[in-house]
């Protein structure tokens, strides 16, 4: 797997995150300008789920920027697969996401105050297998979310949440994955011994929190076929005669450092979040920590 | 002799109207504009990259320190100062004040830059000789 993983970094050198520029798991505004794009990759890791995102973004106009993420699994886990990253979906899918970013303050040399809108649309590429049985309709991923931050030389702080929202087009599916809930606060920083002027290599240090509630799996069909957990049966419907399976859905708070370091059109970014509060339902398997890594290279001042 | 004459006289008709219509070229020389917004490489890059991309701009030089853009024009030029002002808006920076060294002439109260379309109040002396000038001012 490692060989895997490294020939699909050393292969998608020459490619990029799209959102490269600030945080790396959690929410912060758009950044390209008019007709400015970006081209990249991501890799995450979660305790053994491997990720690879390759993404573009496009700068439409000043405050209005769409990217296109589409992340695939090198390898799959029993974790729950709910939003678990502000600007990648946490299922292997395409993605198609429009910021609008309404409010857009400069208010002095290096200073801004910015928020943005996002809303997304995502469609399933892969299967995501299943441990107690066939795998969830969660198609169409309709996102939304809300992301605003101060931006200075020396510190950044973001705070943003989105909600992630299944749908269940997929026929002859019973089992579906229920809504998730992403929210994080990132507070960045720029050492004074690293602050020099342009042109010069930039980077910054994050220090990022993300919270997450992903929702439990549902049959709402009734018990039909299936398992409710490693061939047993289904539980009892609820009062409203839904079926919650157990072993799906949790709640999750993860925090740890992250760096962003940015020389001509290329940002590397990379960090690592522990995990504060791992609570899975049923048996699913804990996270103790999760890895991401990105590459990003911008074409800027392309205007006509 | 008199052929030689009628020669003489439409070269120098044509090089009266090759300068005229040089004349009508904007003659912005250097202008330091200052950003408000920019934090960091990428930002400035983006900046820079699309501000050397406009027409008549012979070098560019940014400060994330001091936010200020320096940009040195060639002669002749079809620069003007709403296209950089908007071309900075369009990277999602805000432009700001500015001091610009530009060619142009008094017309009344105003320092009309010449070929171009924009004239400055300017606060400084009207000058005796109203022949084409070369002069540094603030634009707010």
């Amino acid at each position: 797997m490692l060989v895997v993983v490294t020939c699909v970094i050393l292969f998608g050198e020459r490619s990029v995150r799209a959102d490269g520029h600030g945080p790396l798991f959690g929410y912060s505004t758009t950044l390209l300008g008019s007709g400015d794009a970006s081209i990249g990759t991501e890799l995450d890791w979660r305790s053994g789920v491997y990720m690879l995102g390759p993404e573009f973004a496009y700068g439409v106009k000043p405050n209005l920027q769409i990217s296109i993420t589409s992340p695939f699994h090198l390898d799959h886990g029993e974790h729950p697969t709910g939003r678990y990253m502000a600007f990648m979906p946490g299922d292997p899918s395409v993605e198609f996401l429009l910021g609008w970013r309404f409010l857009h303050s400069s208010t002095g040399i290096a200073t801004r105050n910015e928020a943005t809108f996002y809303v997304g649309v995502s469609a399933l590429t892969q299967e995501v297998p299943r441990a107690d049985g066939a795998p969830l309709a969660r198609q169409p991923g309709l996102y939304g979310a809300l992301a605003a931050g101060h931006v200075a030389r020396s510190y950044d702080v973001w705070v943003g949440g989105g909600y992630q929202h299944y749908a269940r087009w997929t026929s002859n599916v019973d089992d579906h994955q229920t809504d998730s809930l992403l929210t994080s606060f990132v507070v960045g920083w720029r050492p004074s011994f690293l602050n020099g002027d342009y042109p010069k290599t930039d980077v910054r240090f994050f220090l990022e929190t993300t919270a997450e509630k992903v929702g439990l799996a549902q049959r709402d069909y009734g018990p039909t076929s299936g398992d409710g957990e490693h061939g047993g049966p289904p539980p009892p419907p609820n009062p409203n005669g839904i079926v919650v399976l157990p072993n799906s859905g949790g709640t999750g708070v993860f925090s740890g450092p992250t760096g962003l370091l940015t020389h001509g059109n290329i940002a590397v970014q990379g960090g690592i979040l522990f995990a504060l509060l791992d609570e899975p339902n049923g048996t699913q398997k804990h996270e103790h920590y999760r890895v991401a890594a990105g590459f990003t290279y911008y074409f800027l001042g392309r205007h006509k | 002799m008199r052929k030689d004459w009628a020669n003489a006289l439409r070269v120098a008709g044509l090089v009266v109207l090759l300068s005229s219509a040089h004349s009508l070229r904007a003659e912005y020389l250097r202008v330091e504009l200052r950003v408000y917004g920019l934090d960091c490489e990428l930002c400035a890059r983006g900046v820079s990259e699309s501000v050397q991309r406009m027409p008549g701009v012979k070098s560019v030089d940014i400060s994330l320190k001091t936010g200020l853009l320096e940009i040195v024009l060639a002669p002749g030029n079809n620069f003007k100062m709403s296209d950089l002002r908007k071309r900075i808006r369009e990277n999602g920076f805000r432009p700001m004040e500015a001091t610009v060294t530009a060619r142009g002439e008094f017309s009344g109260p105003k320092f009309q830059v010449s070929g171009s379309n924009e004239s400055y109040d300017v606060a400084k002396s009207h000058p005796k000789d109203d022949g084409p000038i070369e002069l540094t001012f603030d634009v707010r």
